[in-house]
C-alpha cells in the first residue's frame, strides 16, 4: 500500500498542486479587494476577539492579541479542511464520476488552499512579533515540527471524514457540533491550562492534539519555552498512523464511492 | 499480422449492493439493520476489444451499458473479475464532463488533461487548439459556470477529442451543440475513431452510428452479453427484439 500511496503522490501532485492554486485564484477572482481578504479576513477576527476577550473579559495573556492571532490562525485551518472534508466527494461529483483519480487528493487540494492561507497569516505572526517586540529564542524553531505534525492530523482525520461523509448524509450536522466543541477546548481565546480548573486542565491539555499543538506553538513561539517533546512525538507518531488508517481506508472503498452519491 | 488485445474483460460483475446512504437518525431509530438489496448490474460478461478496434455496446436502458463503461474508466471497481486494459491509457467522454464551475476554462482544459494523465506541459501544448475546435472565443477565461450547456459539452468534447488516449470510450456524446458543431464533431470523431492504433467503445442507440463505425457491436441485455459479432447482423436482432 505504501508504495501505491508514494507512486500515488508523485502521480496527481502536480495536478494536486495545480488544483488548488486554480481555486486560490478563483476564489478571488470575483471579489473586490481580491488576495487582500487573505490578510484582512485574520485581522479582523483577531481585533473582535482581542476586543472580546481582552477588554470585556480582561484576560492577561501577555501578547493577547498574537495569542489570539495564533491561535485563530491554526484553528481556522483545521476547522475548515474538517468540513469541507465532509462534502468533498459530492461536491467533486463531476471529477470523481468521470476519472479515476484517489480520493484523498481532493483533500490534498482543500490542505493546499487552506494550508496557503495558513502560511499568509503565518507571515503576519511574524510581522506581530517584530511590532509587539517578542523576545523570541531558539525554542521558536519547535514550531516547524508542530505544524508538521498539526497538518499530519488534519490530513488523517479529513481521510476518514471523506469516507463516511459519502455514506452518511447528515454528518455534516454532526461534524458541526463536535468542531464547536473542539473549538471550545482548545483554548483559541483563553490558556487551557490557566482557565481550566486542575485537574482537568492537563488532561485537556494534553489528550486533544489540537490543544496540544496550538498551545505548544504559542509557548515555544511567544514566551521561548521548550514544548513537552515527548509529547510532541507521541502525537506526531500518532498522527503518522491516523494518516496511514485513513489512507488505506480510502483504498479499500473508494472505488464504491461513486455507487453512492 | 498477430492480433493485439487492447482490453480484456474476464467474468465481470458489478454490483450496488450495501451501499445505500443512511443517517444518523436512521440507523438509531431501526434497530434491525436493513437488509442489504443487491443489485447486480452487470452479470459476468467476458470479452475482448483487440487494439484498434470499434467497439459498440447496444441495448435497452438499465442493461448494465454505462457501468460496464465506467468500470472500464476505472471509475467503479469489479466486485468480480479482472479488467485489463494492457497499460493503455483511457478517457471517457460523456455527457457532461466534470468541470470546476469555478474555474476558468482555460484552467479546467488544464485540469482536466491532468486527470487524463497529460502533463501540464503536453496539456498547454495542446490548448490552443483545444480553444479553437470547441469555438468558446473570449468566454474560455471565463468562470465554467457562466457558459451555456451548449458550450459547456462543446468544451468537454474538445478536450477528449484533441487530447487522445489509446483507448477512448464515448457514452452517447456524438451530438452535441449546435448543427454546425455537430458535423464538425462527428467528423472529428470519426477521423479520430477510424485511426488504426485507436481502440473505441461507444454506447449508443443511435443504430446508424453503430452501423457506420463499428467493427463489433455487443448487444447487453439484463447485465449480460446476448450477442456480439458483425454490426449488421447483431443489430437486425436486436431491432426484431425491440419491436416485440
Amino acid at each position: 500500500m505504501f508504495q501505491k500511496f508514494l507512486k500515488d503522490i508523485k502521480k496527481y501532485s502536480r495536478y494536486a498542486a495545480y488544483s488548488a492554486k486554480a481555486k486560490l485564484k478563483s476564489e478571488v477572482a470575483n471579489s473586490y479587494l481580491n488576495w487582500l481578504w487573505w490578510i484582512l479576513e485574520p485581522l479582523a477576527f483577531m481585533l473582535i476577539y482581542t476586543l472580546i476577550f481582552g477588554v470585556v473579559f480582561n484576560a492577561r495573556e501577555p501578547y493577547f492579541p498574537v495569542f489570539i492571532f495564533i491561535g485563530l490562525t491554526m484553528w481556522n485551518f483545521f476547522n475548515k479542511t474538517m468540513l469541507q472534508s465532509v462534502r468533498i466527494v459530492k461536491n467533486n461529483k463531476a471529477i470523481v464520476s468521470k476519472v479515476y483519480l484517489p480520493k484523498y487528493i481532493l483533500s490534498l487540494v482543500q490542505i493546499g488552499v487552506n494550508g496557503f492561507k495558513m502560511c499568509v497569516s503565518m507571515v503576519i505572526v511574524l510581522g506581530m512579533l517584530v511590532f509587539y517586540k517578542v523576545p523570541v529564542n531558539g525554542n521558536a524553531l519547535y514550531a516547524v515540527p508542530i505544524l508538521i505534525t498539526f497538518v499530519l492530523i488534519t490530513f488523517g482525520a479529513s481521510c476518514f471524514l471523506l469516507h463516511y461523509g459519502v455514506f452518511i448524509e447528515d454528518l455534516t450536522n454532526v461534524t458541526n457540533i463536535v468542531l464547536r466543541l473542539i473549538f471550545y477546548l482548545t483554548g483559541i481565546f483563553y490558556d487551557v491550562m490557566k482557565r481550566i480548573p486542575a485537574p482537568y486542565n492537563a488532561v485537556v491539555g494534553k489528550c486533544n492534539p489540537i490543544a496540544f499543538l496550538l498551545s505548544s506553538m504559542r509557548q515555544c513561539v511567544l514566551y521561548g519555552k521548550t514544548p513537552g517533546r515527548k509529547l510532541l512525538l507521541a502525537w506526531f507518531v500518532f498522527s503518522l498512523l491516523l494518516c496511514m488508517l485513513g489512507v488505506r481506508k480510502i483504498y479499500k472503498n473508494e472505488n464504491s464511492y461513486v455507487k453512492v452519491i | 499480422m498477430e492480433e493485439r488485445k487492447a482490453i480484456e474483460v474476464t467474468d465481470l460483475v458489478i454490483s450496488y449492493k450495501n451501499f445505500k446512504k443512511t443517517s444518523i437518525k436512521k440507523s438509531l431509530l431501526q434497530f434491525k439493520r436493513q437488509k442489504a438489496e443487491n443489485f447486480v448490474a452487470v452479470k459476468g460478461i467476458s470479452f475482448y476489444v483487440r487494439e484498434g478496434e470499434i467497439l459498440g455496446i447496444i441495448g435497452k436502458n438499465g442493461s448494465g451499458k454505462s457501468t460496464t463503461l465506467n468500470a472500464l474508466a476505472g471509475i467503479f471497481s469489479p466486485d468480480s473479475g479482472v479488467i485489463d486494459l494492457k497499460g493503455h491509457s483511457v478517457s471517457l467522454l460523456s455527457i457532461g464532463v466534470g468541470f470546476q464551475k469555478e474555474m476558468t476554462g482555460r484552467e479546467n482544459i488544464v485540469l482536466s488533461g491532468m486527470l487524463l494523465g497529460f502533463s501540464e506541459a503536453e496539456v498547454k501544448a495542446h490548448e490552443e487548439e483545444i480553444i479553437r475546435f470547441a469555438e468558446l472565443g473570449d468566454f474560455i477565461d471565463m468562470p465554467v459556470r457562466t457558459y451555456s450547456s451548449g458550450m459547456y459539452s462543446k468544451l468537454a468534447f474538445s478536450i477528449t477529442a484533441i487530447l487522445e488516449t489509446d483507448i477512448m470510450l464515448i457514452d452517447e456524446v456524438l451530438s452535441v451543440g449546435d448543427q454546425r458543431f455537430k458535423k464538425k464533431s462527428y467528423k472529428k470523431m470519426k477521423s479520430l475513431i477510424s485511426n488504426k492504433d485507436r481502440t473505441v467503445v461507444i454506447v449508443s442507440h443511435n443504430l446508424n452510428t453503430l452501423t457506420e463505425l463499428c467493427d463489433t457491436v455487443m448487444w447487453m441485455h439484463d447485465g449480460e452479453i446476448k450477442k456480439i459479432g458483425p454490426p449488421k447482423e447483431v443489430l437486425d436482432e436486436y431491432v426484431a427484439y425491440m419491436d416485440k
